[in-house]
């Protein structure tokens, strides 16, 4: 019989759904039974109902100055128990060497005079910030919210692709992908047993609340912003709104005698928390661009005063670079003595002459990516480059190869993904959110499955024009129902009442 | 800190004076002061105090090149700002480097992989261009790190003139070269650069001169902020290329960094007009 | 204990008021004027479209010719001028979006389709006549302000909202009683008056079909319990700042937005039922000038924060 599955022609990849066409693999059982009924036309309705539901309710993101709505497509992601595990545990240990890393970097700096990471590697490091040295997070916490991209290669083993512990965007996709698929495809979730994603606020303001300065009782958080032209405005005022604490913007902060206070109505009232979704160097205009009014002068002495703490702590960007990421690895091993859970996409160093010929021989076979570079941009992937491109990429490399890494091309696993009205495998990646309190770094299970939607694409982000999925992750077997869920039924008073009847107006009471 | 420095150096007073006038009224004005001398081998800190006009606090904290840095912030309006900083400052009288020179090698194997990096490596202001470099490392060609470093310090001397008011606070290395004239920062950010592109960590010194060598205690002088060149060669030794003098218990040390931008005396950002006027004066006085 | 509201808040909220309430009387006030230009065509229909453009406090250049349709564009279809209800409804739009933690997410998303929509709904108008466009204003301004009410808790967020939308309505009502003054060149009938505020069949019912211009007058200004008078609206004003500021003195009244507001509520609660022409002028004028008063008094007093300032650097 005619299914919805028919068309699909599985690529070159590891294919996340299916073993081989037509068998699909374990965790997928369900989801292919009940969608396998449907026509695709109606797919593509409900696909279009729900495109249109974001824009009204403004969830949306901004692409090119315009406001989009969260592409998400309708076939979940989904990953079993036992790999999540995996996951949750290698991100964990990611999470907590990086911040080793971080409180090193910014203090002793012992790492260095052990011989693990070149003094070079953070001197020439433009995310190195000298004004954060000597700045102590209360509870010694600079990573508050972390985003690791994965990857699953050829053979099916997920990779650590790229560490993000700036300000990693994109929770917000997953908890409004959760609610639209809910909404959208209820019949779906029946058969299942998928984790819960809405206890991400509540984590988030907790981890938040803990890293306030250790004197403040009732610490006051607030969401800071850089305002409704910024392309994750929406995140912004979702994560303000689920956590309950105020949206501010620089202007309505001020810093006085290392103190931070907001302008309101009835005053200025004391910050002691600032979740800050502004760039580092627009943060601080004593300190860092002196032109910028999307933060507050006095902002980082604040800190360093332990008056007020930043979330995430300035200067992280040392520790997500591309160049450090090719010693994460050496990280684990140096300040956890462990070996790494997850592995990294074999990845070259350009600082080596002999490397650097390597690969300037080989550009069409290896993706090159920019040191420094955000969102995607100015990746180069060899082997679907143009000659021209090629060529001007090896004159930017040659001269400037600190600015560089190579890596093999990994051919990331794909997933059906409704394209027009047929289903067809697109390249995805995972982007899991590590929260860490200073007790425990805490992963969200699920994270962001993000979809590079034109053909054979390789990049997936948000800003280079990608979908999402709602991902998936399933309860171990025998767990019970998920926490916090609670069958709606009457009270009953009396054994044998039915309740008390509604009451009607005159005329209405002869039914 | 060697027996040395506490009988053969000066006791200096220092009173450090600025007057920032602005042209129309200031508000939510954040300052930042690197005006604070520190304890440093050969220079003992008696007494230190950094106090305003405005009736605000100022706070302290040691940077990230060990510099103490007075923060503070005014939110009322003012016009005027007044900093005095006055710091009572034991030297020692200049020291020559101990021992035998490194050679290039070692001093190569040593500065590649360590710290020392970070003074090794070109900024902004500590940029020559090729031509330049090439030349200077003609003139060392064949002398040892320690005189390499001489040779550079006195080639500047020769070549740029110590010109009050020829050059403004963003001048780099390059223009001051060019004009052959230049304030004492210009030649120390000239000789800092000049000195990394034959191979030898420099960093920039800010701090105090006091003028006269031969001053009897209790002279009091007007002198000036100062800048000169610390450079490395197996330890920090300094020059001042300014003067074409050693560094000796004339010099007051407050900060040392990559160039001027990592030790401003003064800096700050406010609400306001955007001109102002600045008047420093800087008093010395020997006590004994 | 009151932690107050970010100012930068307050002040949003109280423009959205006024923007969403200037979109929907402008709204109500074209649809009245244009279909009576449109039914009986006069013979200076450039004049008329100048008065009623300086009513709304829209320059109009000296030279240019003016017809319905180009006096309709800048009424209702211009996005740039916050004094029409496009350029006022997608204002009010950006502004609910930069406050959409603190207001409901309903009141958010009825301003986002309204700003969507206009687009289609300007299109429809364009082929069956402005009505349509301007009966969707109403209706989502309507919405708005309904699910103020009934969706977000009625404290200092929602005061701000609703002194806005108060202030608003008393200025326009000025200016449309302005509007007949007997030395603009077009005086309009008090049906159309009471039917451009809203007001025509509450004044039916309360004064029955004896009424005249004093009446219809009297009623936009005097009347104590519809919604849309003058009075009312000054009432509802005064009752918010009231509730901005419990800690007000037993002498006096020290609140610069609260005193104008108040003095003219009290002289209107005495005021005459029958003012003479004159004096009604005198008095639109003073209700213009109490509401600029009262709006610079709130920014003054509530709004207080850094507004984004280039600083200067240096030292």
């Amino acid at each position: 019989m005619a299914d919805i599955f028919d068309s699909y022609q599985l690529a070159a990849a590891w294919d996340e759904m299916f073993e081989q066409p037509g068998t699909p693999r374990g965790p997928y059982q369900g989801l292919v039974a009940a969608l396998q009924p449907l026509d695709p036309a109606e797919l593509r309705y409900r696909a279009d109902q729900l495109a249109r539901i974001f824009t009204d309710r403004g969830v949306t993101f901004d692409y090119a100055g315009e406001e989009r709505p969260f592409p998400l497509d309708l076939v979940p992601r989904i990953i079993d128990a036992v790999e999540w595990d995996l996951i949750a545990r290698g991100v964990r240990q990611r999470v907590l060497a990086l911040e080793a890393f971080l409180a090193d970097v910014y203090g002793p700096a012992q790492v260095v005079d052990d011989g693990v990471v070149p003094w070079q590697l953070l001197a020439t490091s433009r995310q190195f910030h000298r004004a954060a040295h000597g700045i102590t997070p209360p509870n010694g916490v600079r990573i508050h919210i972390a985003g690791i991209d994965l990857i699953r290669d050829e053979q099916g083993k997920f990779c650590v692709l790229e560490d993000n512990v700036r300000i990693p965007s994109g929770v917000s996709y997953v908890l409004e992908n959760r609610l639209a698929m809910t909404r959208t495809f209820p019949a779906l979730f029946a058969e299942q047993h998928v984790r819960q994603v809405d206890s991400y606020p509540a984590r988030l303001l907790a981890a938040l609340r803990a890293a306030a300065p250790a004197s403040r009782r009732d610490p006051v958080v607030v969401v800071l912003t850089p305002g409704v032209s910024n392309a994750a405005y929406f995140e912004h005022t979702l994560l303000a709104r689920l956590m309950g604490v105020e949206l501010v913007e620089g202007r309505d902060l001020l810093a006085a005698d290392n103190q931070v206070f907001v302008h309101t109505t009835a005053g200025l009232r004391p910050v002691d928390v600032i979740y800050r979704r502004v760039d580092d160097d627009f943060l601080d205009p004593l300190h860092f661009r002196p032109e910028s009014v999307l933060g507050c002068p006095g902002l980082l002495n604040a800190a360093r005063a332990g008056q007020v703490t930043i979330a995430n702590a300035v200067g992280n960007g040392v520790a997500d670079d591309k160049l450090i990421y090719t010693y994460v690895p050496d990280l684990i091993r140096y300040y956890l003595a462990e070996e790494p859970l997850l592995g990294n996409v074999e990845t070259y160093r350009l600082g080596d002459p002999d490397v650097l010929d390597w690969a300037l021989s080989r550009l069409d076979q290896l993706v090159l990516k920019p040191v420094d570079g955000a969102g995607g941009s100015g990746i180069v992937i060899g082997p679907h480059a143009d000659g021209q491109t090629l060529e001007r990429l090896r004159g930017k490399v040659a001269s400037s190869p600190r600015s560089w890494i190579a890596q093999r091309p990994v051919a990331l696993s794909t997933s059906p993904v409704l394209i027009g009205e047929r289903l067809a495998p697109r390249h995805i990646d995972l982007r899991p959110f590590a929260v860490h309190d200073g007790s425990d770094v805490w992963v969200l299970p699920g994270g962001l499955t993000r979809v590079a939607l034109p053909e054979g694409a390789l990049v997936v982000n948000s800003s280079q024009g990608g979908g999402s999925k709602d991902t998936w992750v399933l309860a171990a077997a025998g767990a019970g129902p998920a926490v916090g869920y609670l069958p709606l039924v009457p009270v009953q008073r009396q054994a044998d009442s039915a309740g008390i009847a509604r009451q009607a107006g005159p005329g209405g009471d002869q039914q | 800190m060697g027996e040395r420095g506490l009988t053969v150096g000066w006791r200096l007073l220092i009173t450090h004076r600025t007057v920032v006038g602005y042209h129309g009224p200031a508000r939510a004005s954040y300052n930042e002061a690197r005006m604070t001398p520190v304890a440093l081998p050969g220079q003992n800190v008696l007494e230190t105090r950094l106090w305003t006009d405005a009736q605000v606090p100022v706070w302290t904290y040691r940077d990230y090149w060990g510099t103490e840095v007075s923060a503070f912030d005014i939110q009322a309006p003012h016009e005027e700002l007044q900093i005095t900083s006055r710091a009572t400052v034991e030297t020692s009288s200049a020291a020559g480097p101990d021992g035998d020179p490194m050679d290039w090698s070692e001093l190569t194997a040593q500065t590649r992989s360590g710290r020392l990096l970070e003074f090794l490596m070109p900024t902004p202001r500590t940029t020559v261009g090729a031509e330049l470099a090439a030349a200077a490392r003609q003139r060392v060609a064949g002398l040892d790190p320690r005189a390499a470093a001489a040779e550079i310090a006195a080639w500047v001397y020769q070549h740029v003139t110590y010109m009050p008011g020829s050059t403004g606070v963003q001048t780099s290395a390059k223009e001051a070269w060019d004009q052959g004239q230049g304030v004492c920062q210009d030649i120390a950010h000239l000789t800092v650069a000049l000195l990394r592109t034959v191979g030898l960590p420099a960093r920039y010194v800010s701090g105090y001169l006091f003028p006269k060598p031969d001053a009897a205690p209790g002279a009091e002088v007007t002198g000036q902020s100062h800048a000169w060149v610390e450079y490395w060669t197996g330890e920090w030794a300094a020059c001042d290329p300014t003067n074409d003098s050693a560094v000796g218990h004339q010099h007051v040390v407050v900060a040392a960094g990559r160039d001027y931008a990592d030790v401003p005396p003064l800096k700050g950002i406010y609400h306001g007009a955007p001109s102002r006027t600045m008047e420093v004066t800087v008093s010395l006085t020997r006590l004994a | 204990m009151n932690t107050g509201l970010l100012s930068r808040i307050a002040e949003t909220l109280f423009w959205t008021g006024r923007y969403v309430e200037r979109a929907d009387d402008t709204a109500r006030m074209v649809d009245v004027y244009v279909h009576r230009l449109l039914e009986e065509p006069r013979p200076d229909e450039d004049a008329d479209c100048r008065a009623l453009l300086s009513v709304l406090g829209i320059p109009v250049a000296g030279d240019a010719v003016l017809d319905i349709g180009a006096t309709v564009y800048q009424l209702a279809y211009d996005a740039k001028s916050l004094s029409a209800i496009t350029g006022a409804v997608l204002a009010a739009r950006s502004g609910a979006r930069s406050v959409r933690d603190v207001i409901s997410s309903e009141m958010w998303e009825c301003l986002n389709v309204t700003g969507h929509s206009l687009a289609a709904q300007r299109r429809s108008a364009e082929r069956l006549g402005p009505h349509i466009f301007l009966r969707f204003i109403r209706e989502r301004a309507a919405l708005f302000f309904g699910l103020a009410d009934s969706t977000m808790s009625h404290d200092d967020a929602w005061r701000f909202l609703v002194l806005g939308r108060s202030l608003e309505r008393v200025d326009m009502t000025a200016r449309l009683l302005l509007a007949r003054m007997p030395d603009t060149p077009y005086e309009v009938g008090w049906p159309m008056l009471l039917r451009a505020c809203g007001a025509y069949e509450s004044f039916i019912r309360s004064h029955g079909w004896t009424g005249g211009h004093g009446e219809a007058t009297e009623f936009l200004i005097l009347d104590r319990l519809f919604p849309r008078s003058v009075l009312h609206s000054l009432g509802t004003a005064e009752d918010c700042l009231a509730s901005l500021d419990p800690e007000a003195g037993r002498a006096g009244m020290a609140d610069p937005a609260r005193r104008p507001i108040g003095a003219l509520r009290t002289r209107l609660e005495y005021s005459r039922t029958d003012l003479p022409a004159d004096q009604l002028a005198a008095l639109l004028g003073t209700l213009q000038e109490t509401c600029l008063q009262a709006s610079q008094a709130i920014a003054e007093r509530y709004f207080s924060y850094t507004e984004p300032v280039a600083w200067a650097s240096g030292g």
